[in-house]
């Protein structure tokens, strides 16, 4: 976790850096003469973040100087493969949801978690996503009595 | 006391008691499904009740907070994998009694510990809220900026294992909720042109985000090791296997007295949360007891103790919420959206604009217990065999309802974006142990601590000095100082330990990652 931490913290620094120095600037106008500027706090936020990464950053190299062994990462691969698989899974069912229907959308995203977590047999990749949008549709436009779409 | 009859003659009827009592069911469901949990529900459930009557809403919110924080015990017993961390030391001595044939007795005395601590500190909520309350209304801007500052220091130095990633967290949040127009000047911040920001991120997709979708997609990395397991309860051949004795009674009264102040005072302390109490319980427990080393080979104490605390949490954990209008974890975090949503914010003032509200939530509180004894005594088997559900085929079901939830916040496929760039986030901060719990704590507090902080600079004539004349103000910021230190001087000590190969028990977060992990 030491090495992440270090990575984490530079990341978050450079991120506080680039808010503080160009996005807060190029975003939020300075404000009125006489009032308390709108950039006031989100520039103290960053300002807080950056100094707070570099505690972290410090505390954690001066902690690798000592001979402990480091720690497992923080990921593992099957979490990382999860996260690169879901956001395909969502990325697919926006573009549904864009180019053909909220329904397909639904359903895609349903179909595409269920064959990602590693669900082969037909008969539940296709009656899943049918149960739980009928229950969905049950659930707001009947018994709720309210339009999601 | 006029007001609590009156709340009861709204919440009883058949339609609020229905979604009070979905609510303790659908929470009694993902309470025990290991991976989900109080925070999933609460913030997937919220869109669902934006066309119920505020009773009914608010009643089934709360009953999923309180029905999941007694359902985790089930799988902790069954499966000896918590449904959620503070049922880990549940675990510990529920897993072998169920070992033993006496699986039932063991979840019925999950279930009554969870309803009577439950119950007792529904009371506590309701007795100290209203005064403190009063008090409450007594302080100014700089106080309540001094106790704002405070309360996110304690927060950020408790949630996780660093109080410097705990203070990042919470200062992020803070910055999150600067996005949209200025109160004052309606100049526009951080919206990048985009209209959807103008009126600032809602709180539901980005808690649905990082609690829901961040969840799953952990979950979906490790679904293997979820799936090994399954759970059945083995009956014993005798009837003494099955109920609590009355001896058993005796023995575990005093303990369940005990968990429920341990938890009532933990769940009031801002950060804290159920698994600090439910471990310190256990903990007193044990070391009370004349026989600490039968402690995890099946002691019927150990169960009532761990229940007891976990379950007193959530209804204490509200009274900093409605005393002073500060979130002091998650699921008041949470619940504020959900007020608010209904016409109640959480306040000192709330209890003299809102009364009948008010009294409609604490009735329907109470009755969320009562209900828990009813559906989780009924219920044991079915929640047993509903646990064996592989997570897989949940998942999917649970993403879609993020998004059907996240897309009604607004109506527009902008939260779905919303949603899913603070999953993106709510996953590394939950592998990088980036406390979220800080993040949104600070994301709902950011606008009154900023709001207060401006009044501050005005009310001090931009002189720290005149600080002098709020000595209430003063003793908070030495509080706040006294947190950093404290936690800074314990975190060090912690990794210390680290380094030196010496967890211990003393971290019950640590513990109970532990405990999930090695599977028993």
């Amino acid at each position: 976790m030491r090495h992440a931490n270090v990575v984490s913290g530079v990341v978050l620094a450079v991120v506080g850096l680039v808010m503080l120095f160009a996005v807060i600037p190029w975003q939020i106008d300075p404000g009125p003469e006489g009032m308390v500027s709108p950039r006031l706090m989100p520039s103290m936020m960053m300002v807080l973040i950056v100094a707070l990464s570099a505690v972290l950053i410090f505390s954690n190299l001066r902690r690798a100087d000592t001979d402990a062994p480091e720690p497992a990462m923080p990921f593992t691969w099957s979490e990382l493969a999860a996260l690169v698989k879901m956001g395909a899974v969502f990325a697919v069912s926006l573009a549904l949801y864009l180019f053909v229907s909220p329904l397909a959308a639904g359903a895609g995203l349903v179909i595409g978690s269920l064959v990602a977590l590693g669900e082969r047999r037909l008969a539940v990749i296709v009656l899943m996503p049918a149960v739980l949008l009928l229950a969905i549709w049950l659930l707001f436009y009947k018994v709720l009595g309210t339009a999601i779409v | 006391m006029e007001h609590l009859i009156v709340g009861f003659q709204d919440v009883l009827n058949p339609a609020t008691l229905f979604w009070v009592a979905a609510g303790v069911t659908l929470g009694y469901v993902l309470g025990a499904i290991p991976g989900l949990g109080k925070a999933t529900g609460v913030a997937v459930a919220i869109p669902l009740t934006f066309y119920l009557a505020p009773a009914a809403a608010l009643g089934m919110l709360i009953g999923i907070a309180k029905g999941s924080a007694a359902g985790s015990a089930v799988s902790a017993i069954l499966l000896n994998t918590p449904g959620e961390p503070s049922s880990a030391p549940t675990a510990m001595d529920g897993y072998p009694l169920a070992r033993q044939g006496k699986a039932q007795k063991a979840l019925k005395m999950g279930l009554f510990a969870s309803v009577i601590g439950d119950f007792v500190s529904t009371m506590i909520l309701i007795g100290l809220a209203a005064p403190l309350a009063s008090y409450a209304l007594l302080i100014g801007p700089v106080e309540l900026c001094a106790i704002l500052l405070f309360s996110l220091t304690f927060v950020g130095g408790l949630s996780g294992r660093s109080l410097t990633k705990g203070l990042i967290a919470a200062a992020f949040g803070v910055f999150f909720a600067t996005v949209g127009l200025e109160a004052e000047t309606f100049i526009p911040r951080l919206t990048f042109g985009m209209l959807e920001l103008d009126d600032g991120i809602a709180l539901v997709p980005i808690a649905i985000g990082m609690l829901a979708v961040a969840e799953m997609i952990v979950q979906a990395g490790n679904i293997k090791a979820l799936d090994v397991e399954s759970a059945q309860i083995s009956d014993g051949a005798s009837r003494e296997d099955r109920v609590v004795l009355a001896s058993e009674w005796r023995r575990c009264l005093p303990v369940i007295a005990r968990g429920t102040l341990i938890g009532s005072v933990v769940g009031i302390l801002p950060g804290l949360g159920a698994s600090v109490g439910s471990f310190l319980s256990y903990g007193a427990t044990v070391r009370a007891s004349k026989t600490p080393e039968k402690y995890g080979t099946g002691m019927i104490e150990g169960i009532a103790a761990a229940e007891s605390a976990d379950n007193a949490v959530v209804p204490s954990s509200l009274v900093p919420l409605f005393a002073l209008g500060i979130p002091g974890s998650v699921i008041a975090a949470l619940l504020i959206a959900a007020f608010i949503l209904h016409g109640l914010t959480p306040g000192p003032l709330m209890f003299k604009q809102q009364p009948r509200l008010v009294a409609d939530v604490y009735a329907a509180m109470i009755c969320a217990s009562l209900i828990m004894l009813v559906i989780g005594y009924n219920g044991q088997r079915l929640f047993a065999q509903i646990i064996r559900v592989p997570l897989r085929l949940i998942i999917p079901g649970v993403l879609l309802l993020c998004c059907v939830g996240a897309y009604m916040e607004t109506g527009s496929v902008f939260s779905i974006y919303v949603m899913l760039f603070f999953a993106l986030l709510g996953f590394f901060a939950r592998k990088l142990d980036f406390s979220f719990v800080t993040f949104l704590i600070g994301f709902v507090i950011g606008p009154s601590l900023e709001l207060t902080f401006r009044q501050s600079i005005q009310i001090l004539d931009h002189q720290a000095v005149n600080l002098s004349g709020h000595p209430i103000a003063i003793v908070f910021i030495l509080l706040t100082l006294a947190t950093v230190w404290w936690t800074t001087r314990d975190n060090g000590r912690t990794a210390a330990s680290q380094q030196r190969g010496d967890c211990g028990q003393t971290d019950p977060t640590e513990a109970e990652t532990k405990h999930i992990k090695k599977g028993g």
